[in-house]
């Protein structure tokens, strides 16, 4: 479904990624790891067009993305939450998710009808699978931070993706929650018949459900396989020497 | 085109620029430390103008002149100290636009008072006699004033130089304007450089106000023109730098005078078009800016 | 379908508390004309102009995020093409009225366009550029704009002449102005420029063209300024070329800011506001610009939130409000 080749991009005279290769095949639940700095939000900000890449391909369902505006990208059915909460805070978390739904339904520019009631039935429909249909009318930006990195995935549903992209949806929760947005998100791919693509610094959710691990190293992917496969590989055991 | 009118133009162009500078030196050295644009700086500007009519009407004769230039700066120096450390400091935890709002409001209230201490007539200053007159340089004609500004202009660039590069307190501002936390925590009192800064900016409005007296009517609302064009020419330089401040008068005075020779009613559109041409093409100005 | 949620809509809005304040207000300003002096009729037609002006600022800076710094421009414009029109040729005076928002929302487009590729302060320094060029041009061209003098004793026809008439037309096209900017607000079009407000990185990664969106946003808000600029004219008779001049624009963003700039109604206080304290001060001494000054100084110390914010503030405890943050 995605197939990211000899991508390459450079910040000034940083190598941010340089060398990054990925495939995601339809259905699979993916995972990039890799050390700190090793390029892993670049890339996925490459996928999605926040960034224009140097040198190399993104391929989505067969269609050339690589120079792709981020709001085209979008539309083409690849969904994406961010590493740092990014969400409109001052909106209620209904109308978090529902400027999602309306901008998918090409509604966005309506001028003249009221918002209040379009797109109800499809907007909490997302809020009760993510859990937030009690906390609709709140403002989002009031919120924990949990709660909030779940509206960030809910936002992301909005657009009826074909592929998910999540940039830690984890980070910063605790154990609990953890496991609760990961049951969340297993059950979203399977309910909706999700592609995930992911990063996450917390191995034991990797290792127990991504199907297929991509390790990335100071811009560069060193190897991508299974769970076996990428835990036997000696470089992936250097490059982490000291981490999770 | 006739070269001694295109070359006595350039050079009144240029030594335009040099006040222009002067003010626009002082505005941008502000921005740079402070993130702030200083909306008084055009009435500080022109309290410098009136305070320069003043001070050389009082003392008189030639060296009233002279005298008017030392004073007029302090002057506005004071009020903008005055201003400073009264209410300004108060509001530096707060959020930009309060701070440029409160430029605003001072502006207003300077404009005002300078309606109320000077009145509303336009008021004039004659250059000192040794400034008096004019000079031939290869073959262009060129007011001995504006060869005064000519060589007054790159003193000031200078000095401006040696303090930012050379001096303790100016390499501190420097250093606040890039990063103030971390001026902080070194233990430096940041509000105080920012006083320092801020008085320095506007002692160097005043000097402007100053030097243009003689060239000049000196008038209500010589504040608000001025602004304008101060700010468009900061922000073409580069927000905070200061040859960028260089550059962007030069751009503007250079323009404007010799739009004269070719639209000498359209003369002064000629540098805001300058300016349009400049921000389509780089909207961050010609060079870098000190955030 | 789309029936029913309009009448789903007009039901809330009639049951709501601010309508009944809203009609008997409407009300109250139809039959002021009837027993207020002259003086205090135009002082009314004139703050609803003013008005006018800030809600379609607001539109933009409040609730689309943009650093609109040169509004003003597209008001001068506005009132300087049905001046113009009105002047110097001798097309009806309906076409002119047309005309001029027309020009204002030509002229934000242009400029609009060029400011939407740049983000934040640079949209704002490249639209004061842009408005100032045009200020300069209007300033110095004497033979057609009236240069320094502006265009004044512009005739307005017999219907228009008399101060009452002109009233009723301009509190008419007020009214009908802030229920479509209501109605804007509240469609798709307001709610993904309120989320663009807040992120608009997340807008590009959910499907919005932020750019577009921006720049859709920036026609609209300067054609209402520029029916504000028509509706200058016909209560003034005159076009000056102070409209164009930053110094407004700067007010009234300080207009919005001093209202709450995300309330809806919030502009309209600033502006009346700001009118009545020139007004009335202009009264006592010329020197209002002096209290102009010290009164701003006076709210950034103790009103930071606006008048209206402030007012929010000490009527918080009512929990649904308190949750439907920011809009009323």
């Amino acid at each position: 479904m995605l197939q990211v080749e000899g991508v390459v991009k450079s910040f000034d005279d940083f190598m941010a990624v340089n060398g990054a290769n990925l495939y995601v095949g339809k259905g699979e639940i993916v995972a990039v790891i890799g050390p700190n700095g090793a390029g892993k939000t670049t890339l996925f900000n490459l996928i999605t067009g926040q960034l224009k890449r140097d040198r190399g391909k993104i391929i989505f369902r067969g269609e050339d993305i690589s120079d792709l505006p981020s709001y085209e990208i979008c539309k083409k059915g690849i969904g994406r939450s961010f590493q740092i909460v990014n969400i409109f805070p001052r909106l209620t978390v209904f109308r978090n998710v529902q400027v999602a739904v309306l901008s998918q339904q090409r509604r966005s520019h309506q001028l003249f009808q009221p918002a209040k009631n379009m797109v109800v039935k499809e907007t909490n429909n997302i809020l009760e699978s993510a859990g937030l249909l009690d906390k609709a009318h709140s403002v989002a930006g009031l919120l924990s931070h949990g709660d909030q990195k779940i509206l960030e995935i809910a936002i992301a549903l909005g657009n009826e993706p074909e592929l998910l992209i999540l940039d830690e949806p984890t980070a910063g929760m605790s154990p609990e929650e953890t496991s609760t947005t990961m049951e969340l998100i297993k059950r979203l791919a399977q309910m909706r018949g999700l592609t995930i693509l992911f990063c996450e610094h917390d191995m034991d959710i990797v290792f127990s459900i991504a199907k297929s691990i991509m390790v990335m190293h100071q811009g560069r992917t060193i190897i991508q396989g299974s769970p076996e496969d990428v835990r036997s590989n000696r470089e992936v055991q250097e490059a982490y020497l000291g981490g999770e | 085109m006739d070269f001694s009118a295109f070359s006595s133009q350039f050079l009144v162009g240029l030594s335009r620029a040099m006040i222009l500078f002067v003010v626009c030196g002082g505005l941008s050295f502000v921005l740079g430390v402070l993130r702030v644009p200083n909306i008084a700086h055009g009435s500080l500007y022109m309290i410098g103008a009136f305070a320069t009519f003043t001070f050389s009407k009082l003392i008189g004769g030639s060296a009233g002149f002279w005298i008017a230039l030392i004073l007029a700066p302090l002057l506005v120096a004071l009020v903008s100290l005055i201003a400073e450390r009264g209410l300004f400091c108060h509001l530096y935890q707060r959020e930009h636009l309060m701070l440029l709002l409160f430029t605003f409001a001072v502006s207003l209230i300077l404009g005002d008072l300078v309606k109320i201490v000077w009145g509303a007539e336009y008021r004039s200053v004659s250059p000192p006699t040794l400034l008096k007159g004019s000079l031939s340089i290869f073959g262009a004609s060129l007011p001995r004033y504006n060869l005064f500004l000519l060589i007054i202009g790159p003193l000031v660039a200078i000095a401006l130089w040696l303090f930012t590069n050379k001096t303790k307190i100016g390499k501190i501002s420097r250093a606040a304007a890039v990063d103030r936390e971390m001026v902080g925590v070194l233990g430096i009192n940041v509000s105080w450089v920012f006083a320092i800064a801020f008085v320095i900016g506007c002692y160097l409005a005043g000097v402007g106000g100053a030097l243009v007296a003689p060239t000049a009517s000196i008038i209500i609302g010589m504040d608000h023109s001025l602004i304008i064009e101060a700010f468009l020419i900061v922000t073409i330089g580069g927000l905070g730098n200061m040859w960028g401040a260089l550059v962007g008068s030069l751009i503007f005075g250079v323009t404007q005078s010799l739009g004269v020779l070719i639209w000498p009613q359209f003369a002064i559109v000629f540098p805001y078009m300058a300016v349009v041409i400049v921000l389509l093409l780089r909207p961050k100005g010609l060079l870098k800016s000190v955030w | 379908m789309r029936d029913k949620e309009e009448r789903e809509l007009y039901r809330e809005i009639i049951r709501s508390k601010w309508f009944g304040f809203s009609v008997g207000i409407v009300f109250l300003l139809l039959i002021l004309p009837l027993f207020l002096p002259r003086f205090y009729v135009y002082i009314l037609a004139l703050i609803y102009v003013t008005s006018l002006l800030a809600m379609s600022l607001n539109l933009v800076v409040g609730h689309g995020g943009m650093f609109q710094f040169h509004h003003g421009v597209f008001y001068g414009v506005g009132a300087y093409t049905v001046a113009l029109m009105l002047k110097k040729t001798s097309l009806p005076m309906w076409m002119g009225f047309i005309a001029g928002p027309i020009a204002a929302a030509i002229v934000g487009l242009i400029i609009g366009w060029f400011c939407v590729r740049l983000t934040r302060l640079y949209f704002g320094m490249l639209q004061i550029s842009l408005g100032s060029l045009i200020w300069v041009i209007v300033f110095r061209w004497y033979s057609f704009t009236g240069g320094d003098d502006g265009l004044p004793g512009i005739l307005m026809p017999p219907l228009l002449s008399p101060l009452n008439h002109s009233y009723y037309f301009i509190l008419i096209i007020l009214l009908i102005c802030l229920i479509i900017m209501y109605l804007i607000l509240k469609s798709p079009f307001g709610s993904t420029l309120q989320a663009v407000r807040d992120n608009p990185q997340r807008c590009e990664a959910i499907g919005v063209n932020v750019r577009r969106h921006q720049l859709m946003a920036v026609v609209i808000a300067t054609f209402f300024a520029g029916v504000a600029g028509v509706l200058f004219v016909v209560l003034e008779r005159s076009a000056f070329t102070e409209l164009l001049f930053w110094v407004l624009s700067l007010e009234i963003f300080i207009m919005c800011l001093l209202g709450g700039w995300f309330t809806f109604a919030g502009p309209i206080i600033g502006a009346a506001i700001m009118v009545a304290l020139r007004t009335f001060v202009g009264i006592f001494t010329e020197y209002w610009t002096l209290i102009l000054g010290i009164v701003l100084i006076l709210l950034i110390f103790f009103l930071p939130e606006g008048v209206v914010g402030f007012f929010q503030e000490i009527f918080k405890p009512r929990s649904k409000e308190a949750t439907e943050g920011g809009n009323q």
